[in-house]
């Protein structure tokens, strides 16, 4: 019953599929070209060895091999064990004179550092789980597009295809409920493509392997709620629009911008100062957007949580507040 | 099939009455012409009739009932302009029809298209106008539906392919559909229809049965003795539905009994007297516009 609408999703995943191919052969040509350099254990003694009065053994402890660098001059030992699942630790252990202790992750690689006793200990971590709140993220940033690209399907047929749309044996409420789901499968369609391609890049540096405890999960919710409501709330400004609906869509993105830095500036205590922040407040709360601000949180992911959990849920609220906003404006719409 | 019946229909749009207190009845298995001059109100009763449009009071009934959403399985419409989404193929479109009408015939579709010689991967955004007319009036006839509404069905058609329009449309109402099309080309109303209604600034002119309405009115017309002569008693007579006088020509629109209306002219001393046959063209004129349509019909004969 919604053929155009799927038409028009199809069109849109394949554009999307296009272009993430690209970065898969991009991602491809990338890992040959740096085959040479990175990867097996052979590469990295290779380098390591080559300094002067390195002894290297190698032996296999609990079945796994373990390889062993040491530089008595430089009082510097490196321990290489490769992992059952392809990963690799390295434990890097030398002269140290300030004490401290150190851990940066960065997708599936975590570096950590100690100064104990006048002795660093730097582990190095490879192919660790990869928080799937990363994942989740760059398919929110892509679904948004794709809901951009969807968002006012209602305006789409108010330019000069009403007399079909209208004329099919269905009631308005149920074509425009068609219409919404098929586009929110196309965004949902479009977010799990790219995670199976950047999944698929990342295989070709490592195997990819997930982690989706604590903040993931609801990163998953928050990443479908996301481009959910900014997808409605576009709809839902278009509905009743027969042109021009292209410019709305267009300037959503800045006027989401612009109300949100505009909403955060301190404007001063004078009552001009706190009428504007208080104008400027209201009009970036309309846009979805504007909830997925987690500033501060750096260093204390697990604070986020909740924070994440009441954000999936007011874009939830909003895509269902928009979505009936834009079915009811259809509803009422005239050739 | 389906009986239509349109009550008191009226629709405005802020202080503009484009369709005013609008009433009549469309038969079953009939083919309906609905003529008017631009803006007279036939697409926006078109669209009334099928829900495009709410009106702002009055009703639209098929078979007693009004119109709801299964209505429209029964309904094909071919609008004025082009509806066809651009970046959509043909073929696109019959899959489009296909999915949303049960009773859609692909095979026909196919079928006519080919007769209109319309390639079925071609996008709607390279077709001419008439060949996305052609496109519109194939996907409707194809959905086999009990009542077909066409406003315009041959604008933008060169001659041949608006013969074979028509000829659908009458192979349309053989088959036991009712039809109802719009046309700014009265001698294709004349051919096809077998009822009409004409509408005028919104309000209903005309409607009869195309025949009655033929039989039923003639031309009287005359030239008098001078430009001065009076016409005593002749604009009061019964039968004379419209008395004209340009200088020496007088014309009267009679109901029925032309030969007496001859019989005053000639009795006042009118000379060149005849009577004419009115056509559906003159008919429509007359109910419209109806100093002008006796001026045609002197220029015309």
């Amino acid at each position: 019953m919604n053929y155009v609408e799927w038409l028009r999703v199809r069109n849109a995943l394949r554009v999307t599929a296009i272009c993430l191919g690209i970065s898969i052969v991009v991602a491809l040509v990338v890992r040959i070209s740096i085959a040479a350099q990175f990867g097996s254990t052979h590469d990295i003694v290779n380098r390591l060895g080559a300094e002067k009065d390195t002894v290297t053994t190698h032996s296999v402890v609990d079945g796994f091999n373990r390889t062993t660098l040491t530089n008595a001059r430089e009082h510097t030992v490196v321990v290489i064990e490769d992992q059952a699942d392809g990963s690799k630790i390295i434990q890097i252990t030398e002269p140290g004179n300030s004490a401290h202790s150190n851990s940066v992750s960065m997708g599936p690689v975590r570096v950590s550092t100690s100064e104990s006793g006048g002795v660093e200990k730097t582990t190095i971590e490879t192919n660790r789980p990869v928080p799937f709140g990363i994942y989740a993220a760059i398919a929110a940033v892509i679904a948004l597009i794709i809901a951009t690209v969807l968002g006012a399907p209602f305006a789409k047929e108010n330019d000069g295809h009403l007399e079909i749309a209208f004329l099919k044996p269905v009631s308005r409420t149920n074509n425009a409920l068609g219409v919404v789901l098929a586009d929110c499968v196309g965004i949902l369609v479009a977010e799990v493509m790219t995670v199976l391609a950047f999944a698929i890049m990342q295989a070709f540096f490592e195997v990819p392997h997930f982690d989706f405890s604590g903040i993931n999960s609801t990163a998953i919710l928050l990443a479908i709620a996301l481009p959910f409501s900014w997808y409605t709330f576009l709809n839902a400004s278009t509905a009743s629009l027969k042109r021009g609906a292209g410019a709305v869509v267009g300037l959503a993105w800045p006027a989401a911008f612009v109300s949100i830095a505009l909403a955060g500036l301190n404007l001063g205590t004078s009552i001009a100062g706190q009428t504007f922040h208080t104008i400027f407040w209201s009009i970036s709360r309309i846009f979805p957007l504007t909830y997925v601000q987690f500033e501060g949180h750096d260093n204390d992911l697990s604070s986020l949580g909740p924070k994440l959990m009441t954000t999936a849920a007011i874009l939830t609220g909003l895509f269902l507040v928009y979505g009936a906003l834009a079915v009811v404006q259809w509803r009422r719409v005239e050739a | 099939m389906s009986t239509i019946s349109i009550k008191n229909l009226r629709k405005t749009y802020g202080p503009y009455v484009a369709v005013d207190d609008l009433t009549f009845e469309i038969p079953d298995a009939c083919v309906f012409g609905l003529l008017g001059p631009n803006g007279a109100g036939k697409t926006t009763t078109f669209k009334c009739m099928l829900g495009l449009a709410r009106a702002t009071s009055g009703s639209v009934l098929y078979d007693g009932a009004p119109l709801v959403p299964e209505t429209l399985e029964r309904i094909a419409y071919v609008p004025e302009r082009s509806v066809l989404y651009e970046w959509m193929t043909v073929g696109e479109h019959i899959e489009m029809q296909r999915r949303a009408y049960r009773k859609f015939s692909v095979a026909r579709a196919r079928e006519l298209l080919a007769q209109f010689g319309i390639d079925l991967r071609k996008k709607a955004r390279a077709l001419s106008k008439g060949m996305r007319t052609a496109t519109m009036v194939a996907l409707a006839i194809a959905r086999e539906s009990d009542i077909l509404i066409l406003d315009e069905p041959t604008s933008g058609l060169d001659p041949i392919n608006q013969r074979h329009v028509l000829n659908l449309i009458i192979n349309e109402s053989a088959r036991g559909a009712t039809v109802i099309f719009s046309s700014h080309q009265i001698g294709q109303v004349e051919r096809a229809a077998e009822r009409i209604a004409v509408i005028d600034r919104g309000r209903l002119a005309l409607e009869g049965n195309v025949d009655d309405l033929k039989a039923d009115r003639k031309i009287v017309e005359g030239i008098l003795p001078s430009e001065t002569f009076a016409l005593n008693g002749l604009a009061g007579d019964p039968h004379i539905l419209r008395l004209d006088r340009n200088g020496r020509i007088v014309r009267a629109v009679t109901s029925s009994d032309a030969g007496e209306v001859l019989a005053k002219f000639e009795a006042l001393g009118a000379s060149g007297l005849r009577i004419v046959d009115l056509n559906l063209e003159d008919i429509f004129l007359y109910a419209v516009s109806p100093a002008d349509a006796t001026a045609d019909v002197v220029e015309g004969h």
